[in-house]
């Protein structure tokens, strides 16, 4: 199964954090195959709203831009900045703090999930 | 691998830019990604517009626009909490200002005008443009955003009418004016059609449309609530009739205080003429005199010698030849302005002049 773009939307920053934490540089494409491949196709992102989210994340800081020339194209790549690492970090324990308060909410045994 | 043509990227490239995406980059990152994508799915043999299409189509849901849409609301959401607490916090801080200011200005303390200031400005600068940039956010329509827009240009409009007519600046008669044809004529039709139409705010249309003609009309009848143009004219004839018994009266003969007196007078009664010295009677609108007379102006500072002049008189005769009481005289500078138009303080200080040449003439008569 797929899981819906809205339950992806409110995790897409740390998804995208931890990519980049993880992989020096990545491009966009790059990025949505990753995830495709490391969720065995359960999480597909979409481009609408990778790309949004990828410009947000560059003017807040916490990514830079490297342009690599690809013929008559362009290839931008992202990778952490310092204090992308950091806020890399704060957003993976809050996202690990949520599934655990998820799951007492919801009284979900995770193991069996 | 399918190796995507140059030919082929101008036309990704610029199918891409009439789709409606006008950030260079976001372009370049569409590009390359849909490139990508080509480059692994489409055969040799392959139609190529086809596959990319089907590829465009799925980045969105209506339009390809919405891409564009979407990253600038993101790189501009950051500041929409910010401007909610500042629109909040500015909204919240002037009125109270404005109502401290209105307090400060009934007791007569100083400062009222200043808190005045401070409270309009913050309210009509910061706090309404604020509240039409947040609000044309949320608006459904471009109707609706030019309403919002009308509606904050409105209250600004009439706070700085209103800023002006406090502080007695020259002009304030001309943005009420402006705010009452804008509220009459812009906002009101533009406002009560863009909202009857829809069956949802029918009703609140009709009310809020009833409530604006009402304060419109009830701001008019303010703006024409000053004295009337026959009454104005009745008054200033009878000063003219003082004025003609004034010259009458008066003879070479005075003294030097008497004189210094009379200079006095005659210096303020021009201020107070203006630009009407040829023709009162036709020319002279009757009004509050301006912001020389009353703010550190000239006016004022005369009154003031004038007062000591009188009062010196008064008591080197030993008795009360120009009775300083009920005339502007002991008026409260604070009050003149709104007390006094022009034709009463010219009437004012013709009677103390009526009253000197009568002391005058007296003391003549007893000296002969």
């Amino acid at each position: 199964m797929i899981f819906s773009s809205e339950l992806i939307k409110g995790t897409l920053k740390t998804i995208l954090l931890k990519l980049l934490a993880d992989n020096s540089k990545m491009y966009g494409y790059e990025i949505t195959q990753k995830v495709k491949e490391m969720t065995a196709d359960r999480i597909q992102l979409t481009e609408g709203a990778l790309y949004p989210t990828l410009h947000a994340l560059e003017q807040e800081g916490l990514v830079t831009t490297q342009i690599e020339y690809i013929g008559k194209r362009v290839r931008k790549y992202y990778s952490l900045s310092p204090a992308g690492k950091s806020r890399s970090q704060e957003k993976l324990s809050e996202f690990a703090d949520f599934v655990n308060t998820m799951k007492i909410l919801l009284d979900l045994d995770l193991k069996t999930a | 691998m399918y190796c995507i043509t140059d030919e082929q990227i101008d036309y990704i490239l610029n199918d891409i830019r009439r789709g409606g995406i006008e950030t260079e980059d976001l372009q370049l990152n569409l590009l390359d990604h849909i490139c990508c994508i080509m480059e692994q799915e489409l055969k040799e043999d392959g139609d190529f517009e086809r596959l990319y299409h089907a590829t465009a189509r799925q980045f969105y849901k209506t339009n390809m626009r919405e891409l564009e849409e979407e990253t600038i609301n993101l790189l501009t959401f950051k500041h929409y909490y910010a401007m909610k607490k500042v629109m909040i916090g500015s909204g919240a801080l002037s009125a109270a200002i404005l109502t401290t200011g209105s307090i400060f200005k009934l007791a007569h303390w100083p400062g009222a005008g200043i808190l005045l200031f401070a409270g309009i400005v913050s309210f009509s600068l910061l706090f309404l443009p604020l509240l039409f940039v947040l609000k044309a956010r949320e608006a459904k329509s471009a109707r609706d955003r030019m309403v919002t827009g009308l509606a904050c240009l409105l209250g600004i409009v009439f706070s700085l009418a209103t800023l002006f007519t406090v502080m007695h600046w020259p002009g304030s008669s001309m943005l009420w004016f402006s705010g009452i044809g804008l509220s009459a004529f812009v906002l009101l039709p533009v406002y009560f059609f863009t909202g009857i139409r829809q069956p949802e705010t029918k009703l609140n249309t009709i009310l809020m449309s009833i409530l604006l003609i009402g304060i419109t009309g009830l701001q008019f009848t303010m703006m024409n609530t000053r004295p009337s143009t026959s009454q104005t004219y009745v008054r200033v004839q009878s000063w003219m009739q003082s004025e003609a018994l004034l010259k009458a009266m008066q003879t070479s003969h005075q003294s030097e205080q008497a004189a210094n007196i009379n200079a006095l007078c005659e210096q303020i009664k021009s201020l107070a003429i203006g630009h009407a010295a040829t023709d009162p009677v036709h020319e002279l609108k009757e009004g509050r005199p301006g912001d020389y007379f009353f703010h550190n102006g000239e006016g004022l500072q005369l009154i003031a010698r004038l007062h000591q002049a009188v009062t010196a008189y008064n008591s080197q005769h030993n008795a009360e030849m120009i009775p300083i009481e009920n005339s502007l005289l002991t008026a409260d500078p604070e009050h003149l302005g709104h007390v006094y138009s022009n034709v009463s303080i010219l009437s004012s200080i013709t009677q103390i002049q009526l009253y000197l040449a009568h002391a005058e003439n007296n003391g003549l008569a007893s000296a002969k």
